[in-house]
């Protein structure tokens, strides 16, 4: 356990001390937030309520984003060559890419939870009557995205690749799941992809909670969240071979 | 010596490419055991498969007698490993780099505090272990990165190519490092591309090609097994009349270059023939300035093996 956090820490200061993953996780995020909001104020009821919505969906487009944090902590080539150091000390390869993936989801979890507690009382953003849980359905989210990020390097064995699949695949999904703008009025079919997209539920889910005050999704995100962290996990056990580090 | 560590018959391919075609040898306690061969000759392969990191198709590796894989953990905890590429966080200072690689053996508290100025201290880096590695130059950045796996102090250093890419200066400090090392009872594996590196710092040699080990012993047992002839480089004041065919009247003779006033005479090993060939020199009014006899090198040793110079 002392070698896991040992290899924590050293995971959360790379992350940490990497400006552009600190900066995009964070002015980055916060930015496009004020500037969506704000160009679209007038496709909405009032200016409060297209922060809302940005606020929200852009925070789940963010989380997913995770992923590609945590592909950068795994395999990013800088950083590679000290973590084969990792490989050759007598830790079980399990800590390799586990604490990679706890690593990248505390950055990303504890950075977004900083930004909502930034943006929300600064553009009037409501969280639902007990934001506790709105952040509590964070966790596994974030979870299954760092999860889903050293997944992706464990198969393509390669921080360039995940990481051009990952953007590819996470902005496909949220685009049809209508993070950026309703996709409802652009006819039956496009309504059709957008009801079966993940990320769809994911931002209903997160809505639901902060405008309805409703639990309604909040425990089938929370388990299915934390069972395909599982899942990932699982297969990352079966996809790493340690001398992909080579 | 006792044998500390056993490879037999050790393969591995990639796709179609035989890497290592069954290789055997073992390491001996205490020795600096270099592993010498060109590109692809699959050293680095070797190297790989010792670090547990690599996997073989075939073949066995027993350390003080037991098979790593079922003590793998054990074996790791044993070995230090300094590989080719720099292995550190640029923006983390030297001292923190230490203290991470070196708590990842197991050591905390004191134990660490020392292990780490020990290995700082070995690294000639005292002064500058708050400084970040990435302000470091080339030199420094590789004494840091054998630093760090010298530092739980382990039994077993591998170093691959450890010196790539520096100055005479930090090149001979490591080298000098590698003989502290083992004066201090690690056994020390070490590949390199360079000859020079080897004669300083072997204790023997395997020199491999194409995935074989083509010789292995002390690198003077090398040079006698393959080498038949010696050289003799005569110098005298002033060369008047002596020609090459004085000197084939010397038993042993085969070959003789002259240059100016320099002679380069190769005889047959066996034949003890330097009295006739000075006394020839006097013989016709030569005054001899200086005469030194070259024994054969690694070079010659590795021409002679591969058919080619080690960085062809």
């Amino acid at each position: 356990m002392r070698r896991f956090m040992v290899i924590l820490k050293m995971d959360l200061v790379n992350l940490f001390k990497n400006p552009v993953l600190v900066g995009y996780n964070t002015a980055f995020a916060g930015l496009l937030i004020l500037i969506l909001g704000y160009l679209c104020g007038g496709d909405y009821a009032d200016s409060n309520t297209a922060y809302q919505y940005y606020t929200v969906s852009l925070i789940v487009y963010g989380m997913l984003n995770g992923a590609m944090t945590a592909s950068n902590c795994f395999m990013e080539r800088d950083i590679k060559r000290a973590n084969l150091r990792i490989i050759y000390s007598p830790v079980g390869s399990f800590f390799v890419y586990f604490t990679k993936m706890t690593a990248s989801f505390l950055f990303n979890y504890i950075l977004y939870t900083m930004l909502l507690l930034i943006l929300c009382p600064l553009l009037h953003v409501s969280l639902g009557s007990n934001p506790v849980f709105f952040i509590l359905l964070m966790a596994p989210v974030e979870l299954a995205a760092s999860a889903f990020g050293i997944f992706f390097c464990c198969v393509f064995h390669c921080e360039e690749t995940t990481s051009t699949l990952l953007s590819t695949v996470i902005n496909l999904l949220c685009f049809l799941g209508g993070t950026f703008f309703s996709l409802d009025g652009m006819g039956s079919l496009m309504s059709l992809i957008t009801k079966i997209s993940p990320v769809r539920w994911l931002n209903e889910a997160f809505f639901t909670l902060s405008c309805d005050d409703s639990l309604r999704y909040f425990w089938p995100v929370f388990t299915t969240a934390l069972v395909l962290s599982a899942l990932l996990t699982l297969g990352c056990g079966f996809y790493f071979r340690t001398e992909d580090y080579l | 010596m006792d044998n500390l560590m056993t490879v037999s018959n050790l393969k591995k391919s990639f796709k179609e490419n035989n890497v290592l075609k069954g290789i055997s040898f073992e390491i001996r306690r205490g020795e600096v055991l270099c592993f010498l061969g060109p590109n692809g000759a699959g050293k680095s392969t070797t190297i790989n498969i010792l670090t547990a990191v690599l996997g073989s198709d075939e073949g066995e590796i027993c350390f003080k007698g037991d098979k790593i894989s079922k003590k793998l953990r054990s074996y790791k905890q044993s070995i230090g490993i300094v590989p080719q590429d720099i292995a550190l966080y640029e923006e983390l200072s030297a001292e923190s780099n230490l203290r991470f690689f070196a708590s990842l053996y197991g050591l905390y508290g004191s134990r660490l505090d020392d292990a780490v100025e020990e290995a700082l201290i070995f690294a000639g880096l005292q002064d500058r272990r708050k400084d970040k590695v990435k302000t470091f130059s080339g030199g420094m950045k590789r004494r840091l990165n054998i630093a760090c796996a010298i530092a739980h102090h382990p039994e077993l250093v591998i170093m691959d190519e450890p010196t790539v890419g520096i100055d005479p200066q930090s090149r001979n400090h490591i080298l000098s490092s590698i003989k502290k090392l083992q004066n201090q009872g690690m056994t020390v594996i070490y590949t390199t591309h360079y000859m020079e590196e080897v004669e300083v710092i072997s204790s023997r040699i395997i020199i491999m090609d194409h995935g074989t080990i083509l010789a292995e012993g002390t690198k003077e047992s090398l040079k006698e097994d393959i080498e038949n002839e010696k050289r003799y480089i005569i110098e005298v004041e002033e060369n008047g009349t002596m020609g090459h065919d004085e000197f084939f009247a010397v038993e042993g003779v085969k070959t003789v270059k002259i240059d100016g006033n320099t002679f380069e005479i190769t005889s047959l090993k066996g034949v003890e023939n330097l009295d006739r060939i000075i006394a020839l020199l006097s013989d016709h009014g030569e005054k001899i300035r200086n005469i030194t006899s070259e024994a054969a090198s690694l070079e010659t040793v590795f021409l002679k093996l591969t058919g080619r110079k080690l960085r062809d």
